[in-house]
């Protein structure tokens, strides 16, 4: 079992001129802080027009200065949006070939489609598309790096023979992932060779089922890139304190505002009647045990938050269902004050990582290739 | 913390209906058909017709719809309602900006029992070939006129409705007071079809906006044919307070 961190950039109201600055300047910090102390993964996700919950749109540019001021930590897309309105798949590849080389070969590649009617309404974009572009970024992007020179003639891009520069760093490529949000999508990654990036958070009962049958299609994949990925990664909420109601009450505090924030968003599947949305997307079960921010509760089951035996405990029960990472939300609206993040992160890793030194070995040893 | 609404509640419950209280029987609607079109809304105005107690949607929509209910127990009577979806705390809701219908007593009935803010106009529902057309008319001029272009099957589990929230007026303890109740419909579907919404005229002053509301960028267009009801009530709101600390339960 490996563990990571993962960014969605919340700043809350008021707006003034620091508040974003000082969102960007603490999640670098911790950023720093994490590679020191053995994170393997630092992911960012690109949302546009999230008012509060995420203002992460440019997520390229916040990795480049992560895998700057860092030596170890991969630095992930979490994940690019695979949508013509968006994002065309050169400028795609482009870019993440630039990270790639600037990091050094730290790059994790991480594709999806968006899930909220605020983006795809935003650009404009037809929600009933967006599995069926992202189907075919993915089949291209990693021609565009393997091949000298491309040509594509598509549906929702075409180009005439280019040689598409420069080529990433790692070869072939860097690690190809999907987010997982829909039902089904566990699958798609499976079929298509690339890691299952979980961005939703399901039950133990659930997530081990997934698991499984990804594990199951992966064997027989036909693989859109020049190597198979067959890791799953999943997410959680991070707070560690010694005392298990501190931690908790702190934690569950984080993962209220969290989610409070992500319901006041349109989600595509409430605003358009698609099949192609088949979830509420966005943390949904986590949003169903939460009713508001300030409301105290228990941890729901699985979530890392409490005094270290008990992440020990939970996360113990992620690796038995097979998950082979976990990426946590450190904060939520900067909801936690900084000093306090940073010591949950030095106490995790003092107290918690240690009981997963054989598994993140051998983990480290089978890579992901 | 998310934008809270700004509207002025003690001038919009002038117009609101008052409630004889909150134990009503459940009308069951058979064979219902709902015309039902979302459209993003500009923002800023829109902020003034949500009570305090809600957040705005980001974006915010409006939530037009126009309904046959052939078979009730005042009769067949057609319901007409321009709603605006806000958040109650984590919960998306259409807050009822105003309605109409066709029939006097199921006013009279949608008013005491539910809290409908409800006139009475002259409303038409037509399915054709090639579009769905809904429109109200109030003293002879059109005040809603809107349509399904196109439409294609899809399937009722695609189809979302929202619950409903009214701001009314009832009498407790001696003393009246405005509140807000929820409507939370069940659906059954027996048919449903999307297709491209259409907004050809919305005076919004004629639904309690009073220019609020603008209407902008298309979001959706279903046409459904259900089962449904109006149901008894569970949940009432301070329309002041932030949902998360106003609401009560009112019946199992």
């Amino acid at each position: 079992m490996k563990f990571g961190i993962f960014y969605e950039l919340s700043v809350p109201r008021p707006w003034d001129q620091e508040a974003e600055r000082k969102v960007y300047m603490n999640a670098l910090e911790q950023v720093r802080l994490a590679d020191e102390l053995g994170f393997d993964q630092v992911w960012a996700v690109e949302h546009h027009f999230l008012e509060e919950y995420s203002h992460c749109s440019a997520p390229e540019l916040f990795l480049t200065a992560c895998a700057m001021q860092t030596k170890n930590i991969h630095v992930g897309h979490g994940i690019v949006i695979c949508v013509p309105e968006f994002n065309h798949p050169i400028r795609i590849a482009e870019r993440a070939a630039v990270l790639d080389i600037l990091s050094g070969g730290r790059l994790e590649f991480g594709t999806g489609r968006s899930a909220t009617w605020t983006e795809l309404g935003g650009f404009r974009a037809n929600p009933d598309e967006t599995k069926k572009s992202w189907d075919e970024f993915v089949h291209c992007i990693p021609k565009m790096w393997m091949q000298e020179r491309f040509s594509y003639e598509g549906r929702y891009f075409s180009m005439p023979s280019r040689a598409v520069l420069p080529k990433p760093y790692q070869k072939p490529h860097p690690p190809m992932w999907v987010a997982v949000t829909s039902p089904g999508t566990e699958l798609d990654a499976g079929d298509r060779g690339i890691g299952s990036l979980g961005v939703t958070f399901t039950s133990f009962a659930e997530q081990e089922a997934k698991v499984k049958e990804y594990r199951r299609r992966i064997q027989n994949c036909n693989p859109v890139g020049g190597f198979v990925n067959n890791q799953v990664n999943t997410v959680n909420f991070l707070y560690c304190h010694e005392e298990s109601e501190t931690g908790t009450k702190i934690g569950m505090r984080m993962i209220q505002y969290f989610n409070y924030l992500a319901a006041q968003l349109d989600m595509a599947k409430e605003a358009v009647p698609t099949k192609s949305y088949p979830s509420a997307g966005l943390l949904p079960s986590l949003r169903r045990q939460a009713s508001s921010p300030g409301e105290q509760a228990k941890a729901p089951e699985g979530i890392a938050v409490g005094n270290p035996a008990h992440l020990i405990n939970e996360l113990r029960k992620w690796e038995a269902c097979g998950v082979d990472r976990v990426n946590f939300l450190l904060n939520a609206a900067e909801n936690i004050p900084q000093e306090q993040v940073l010591n949950s992160l030095r106490l995790f890793a003092k107290e918690v990582m240690p009981a997963f030194a054989d598994s993140r070995a051998r983990a480290a040893a089978g890579g992901s290739r | 913390m998310p934008i809270f609404g700004k509207q002025d509640v003690q001038t919009a419950a002038t117009r609101a209906p008052l409630m004889s209280g909150f134990d009503t029987d459940v009308w069951e609607l058979k064979n219902a058909e709902i015309l039902h079109l979302a459209f993003e809304v500009v923002e800023a105005p829109a902020e003034w017709l949500v009570p305090p107690a809600f957040h705005p949607s980001i974006p915010p929509y409006a939530a037009l719809s126009v309904a046959r209910f052939p078979a009730s127990p005042v009769g067949p009577f057609m319901l007409a309602q321009v709603r605006l979806v806000v958040r109650a705390g984590i919960r998306p809701r259409g807050y009822l900006l105003g309605a109409y219908t066709d029939s006097e007593k199921a006013a009279s009935e949608l008013r005491a029992r539910w809290g409908f803010t409800v006139g009475v106009g002259t409303l038409t529902l037509q399915s054709r070939h090639d579009r769905v057309i809904g429109t109200v008319a109030r003293g002879g001029q059109t005040i809603l006129n809107m349509e399904l272009e196109n439409p294609e099957q899809v399937s009722g589990s695609d189809v979302t409705y929202l619950d409903s929230l009214h701001l009314a007026r009832v009498v407790e303890n001696g003393k009246e007071t405005s509140l807000i109740v929820q409507i939370d419909p069940e659906y059954v579907f027996h048919s449903a079809q999307r297709g491209k919404p259409h907004l050809i005229s919305l005076q919004s002053d004629a639904w309690g906006a009073d220019g609020k509301l603008q209407c902008t960028n298309p979001m959706h267009a279903t046409f459904c044919r259900c089962d449904t009801d109006l149901p008894k009530l569970r949940f009432a709101m301070d329309p002041l307070v932030p949902v998360t600390q106003g609401s009560r339960r009112l019946a199992a």
